[in-house]
């Protein structure tokens, strides 16, 4: 029997392909939606568009050269992807790192951190025309990245951390600089609630807007603030502590949002700005506490080995769980690595949170996503 | 303050008898005055203001390279849009947009109150024509938006639609609680109720009060005027107009939303906030020496300072608010502004009863 088609019963129903190069998007991604009037009936996406076969070019490098290609992982938080690999490598080899060295380390991760948690402010700024908010944020973010610079000597791509420790010790002044830094963030951020988020237009725009259950996010292994949004009090600094994130006391942000506004796109927002308090206060403690000794158990060369064996890490990046599967022959090169990104999870829940919204709306959740097209392409 | 003392006289009538010529020439030159004189430079100084009133919000520098502080910017900006696009066959759909625009232009120029001197059209329906020029400006842009055969640019253009049929309400509603202060809808009679203390504007009276609020918003509704102008809205995904415009287009696009503003804000300083009467009796006592055209070149700079006051003002709000979604906006002109704007035109009303019978 002849079953229309529902565009052949509704004629309101259209379809919109958009990109995979589209200014809007937050990569190159494909979005196919159809849509009834301005409302999305239906979205599915296509992703693979940004392949550069990352993992694959880690297995005809060096082991040196793997931590310049993790950068490229994420490159807004290329730290996370250079730890990532790093406590792979170090537990095959069973290195060590000295604790100074782990302490740069988590500076510098909970530094990235709040570098992306403000670069996702500004996306979600842009994604509602808040261009005053966007650059308040903007400009904020600079000083991250002049840290970033003052210690690794690069502002992006910092390629800083090494197998067994850091490539350099910390430069003089980094440690005021960060507490000077944590002191202006700690002010700016009640600037940013004043500004965008508790602005009447601001909770119009993204209260209820997006929303993200407990079961979706179980269903689809979402992580990290987004999962923290939807009321998952998950992290894996608590969960399954690295990087001696054991020793700092600091309490996981979740919302407790709940009914018809719970996991919406102003609590992914929300969560991102009390993870940036939560790692202000870290940070403040541990600048403090700096233990002294070397930053690096020893200097690896070009002939660098890591003995036959295989890694698991998982570390909680800005979007998430990140994990990295490294396997070892013993030879120059890694043999094997797999990742395990957030946004990849991210991805698999747009054709459900898509549904309903109004297409004004689509900038808006794509951007409270998180995505970074990036490091689910790899 | 009376009627009579500050009664309009027409430009077209004092040229006339001094130069002898025809009236059409004489209105022919004074708009190509207005345009040239009045409307082009406001807009290359509003654009410059507001350029740097944004930065300012950024905390960035601005415009700082088009000569001395970059004053030149809009200009040379105006010049590289002009400069960008080659020539291509317009279709008749951009032929009949292009159409609307230049009729919405025109009618802006005929009723625009930039003095007691300066008033090409002064009727009892005058305060009514804008809102001709406002809706055939937005019926232009959707039209527009309708015609680039792309999804973005239906959005667009349903949207200014819905935006415009939304803001128009609750301001014609507050028009006519102006009116029925003034007792009339020229020009002249609204000007003619008000002095140049800001207690003796029309704004002063609660009801107008609530009514102005009403006015500006209804406009900036209507006009598509940041942050209520989602329907125009840049990224193209959002579902704007304007995503597609570069160039030549985009330059006369940019240009008509300057005139819609403009002529919103003159409008409501003409309505509400005391109109073109100088400070310090001098309306009067200009018009009592006959020096008239000094009197109408005071008006003038007085009646553009308060409007790029009134426009400055309205942007610096645009810096801080996001850009709300087009149900939000229609819903806020719907279920805010027009019962408000009811209230004062109903409150004022009252006012006007218990003021005449006790």
């Amino acid at each position: 029997m002849f079953k229309p088609t529902l565009e052949c019963l509704n004629a309101d129903v259209t379809t919109w392909e958009i990109g995979p190069y589209y200014s809007a998007l937050p990569g190159p991604m494909k979005l196919k939606l159809r849509l009834d009037g301005e409302i999305i009936i239906s979205g599915q996406v296509e992703t693979g568009f940004l392949h550069r076969g990352l993992e694959k070019a880690f297995e005809l490098n060096s082991w040196n050269s793997s931590i310049i290609y993790a950068d490229h992982l994420d490159s807004e938080g290329a730290v996370f992807g250079e730890l990532a690999v790093c406590l792979a490598a170090e537990e095959i080899a069973g290195i060590s790192p000295p604790p100074r060295a782990q302490a740069i380390r988590l500076i510098l991760s909970e530094l990235t951190r709040i570098s992306c948690h403000l670069n996702y402010a500004v996306k979600i700024g842009r994604a509602v025309g808040s261009e005053t908010f966007t650059h308040y944020v903007l400009r904020d973010r600079e000083k991250l990245l002049d840290l970033f610079e003052l210690l690794t000597g690069a502002r992006f791509s910092l390629s800083f951390l090494r197998f067994g420790g850091v490539k350099a010790d910390v430069t003089e002044g980094f440690i005021e600089r960060v507490i000077e830094t944590c002191d202006l963030l700690r002010v700016r951020l009640k600037e940013y609630n004043d500004l965008l988020t508790f602005n009447q237009v601001f909770l119009k725009r993204t209260s209820g807007v997006g929303q993200i259950s407990k079961e979706q996010v179980m269903r689809w292994g979402i992580t990290g603030p987004n999962a923290r949004a939807s009321g998952v009090s998950f992290d894996i600094r608590k969960t399954h502590p690295y990087s001696e994130f054991e020793k700092v006391d600091f309490h996981v942000p979740v919302s407790n949002s709940k009914g018809t506004h719970g996991g919406d796109a102003h609590d992914r927002f929300l969560i991102r700005l009390l993870e940036i308090e939560q790692s202000l206060e870290m940070l403040k403690v541990f600048a403090d506490k700096i233990p002294s000794g070397p930053f690096l158990e020893t200097k690896s060369g070009s002939d660098f080995k890591v003995p036959r064996g295989e890694g698991w890490i998982r570390i909680e990046s800005s979007r998430g769980f990140l994990g990295c599967y490294l396997m070892s022959d013993g030879g120059l090169s890694p043999s094997r690595v797999q990742f395990r990104t957030p946004t990849s999870s991210n991805l698999l829940v747009i054709p459900e949170v898509v549904v309903g919204l109004k297409i004004e709306d689509l900038p808006l959740v794509l951007a409270s996503l998180d995505l970074n097209i990036a490091e689910a392409d790899r | 303050m009376n009627l009579e003392s500050i009664s309009t006289i027409s430009w077209i009538s004092l040229m006339q008898d001094q130069l002898g010529t025809s009236s059409w020439r004489i209105a022919l030159f004074g708009l190509s005055l207005i345009y040239g004189l009045i409307i082009l430079p406001t807009g290359a100084v509003m654009s410059y203001l507001e350029r740097k009133l944004r930065a300012d919000f950024h905390a960035r520098i601005g415009p700082s390279r088009a000569g001395h502080a970059g004053i030149f910017q809009p200009l040379a900006d105006t010049l590289k849009l002009l400069q960008k696009e080659k020539y291509s066959r317009s279709t008749w759909t951009e032929m009949l947009w292009i159409g609307f625009y230049t009729m919405a232009f025109y009618s802006i120029v005929a009723v625009m109150p930039l003095g007691s001197i300066a008033l090409l059209v002064n009727t009892d329906m005058s305060a009514f024509l804008p809102f001709w020029a406002a809706l055939v400006l937005a019926f232009g842009t959707m039209v527009f938006g309708l015609s680039q055969d792309s999804v973005p640019g239906w959005f667009g253009g349903v949207r200014v639609a819905a935006q415009a049929l939304a803001g128009a309400f609750p301001a014609i509603v507050a028009i006519l609680c102006v009116g029925l202060q003034a007792g009339g809808f020229s020009w002249s009679s609204m000007a003619a109720v008000q002095g140049a203390s800001p207690f003796s504007w029309t704004v002063a009276n609660p009801f107008e009060l609530i009514a102005f609020f009403a006015f500006v918003g209804g406009g900036m509704i209507l006009l598509g005027i940041p942050p209520l102008d989602t329907g125009l809205s840049m990224p193209d995904i959002h579902g704007g107009v304007i995503s597609s415009l570069y160039g030549k287009r985009y330059s006369l696009f940019r240009f008509s939303r300057f005139y819609g503003f403009f002529l919103w804000s003159v409008i409501a300083v003409t309505m509400f906030l005391g109109a073109w009467i100088l400070p310090f009796g001098l309306s009067e006592i200009l018009r009592l020496q006959e020096r008239f055209i000094l009197l109408g070149s005071l008006e003038l700079l007085w009646i553009l300072l308060k409007t790029v006051l009134l426009m400055l003002v309205v942007s610096s709000v645009a810096q801080v608010v996001p850009r709300g979604r087009v149900d939000h906006v229609t819903d806020f002109s719907w279920k805010v502004l027009s019962p408000f704007s009811l209230l004062a035109l109903i409150g004022y009303t009252v006012w006007i009863g218990l003021r005449t019978f006790l």
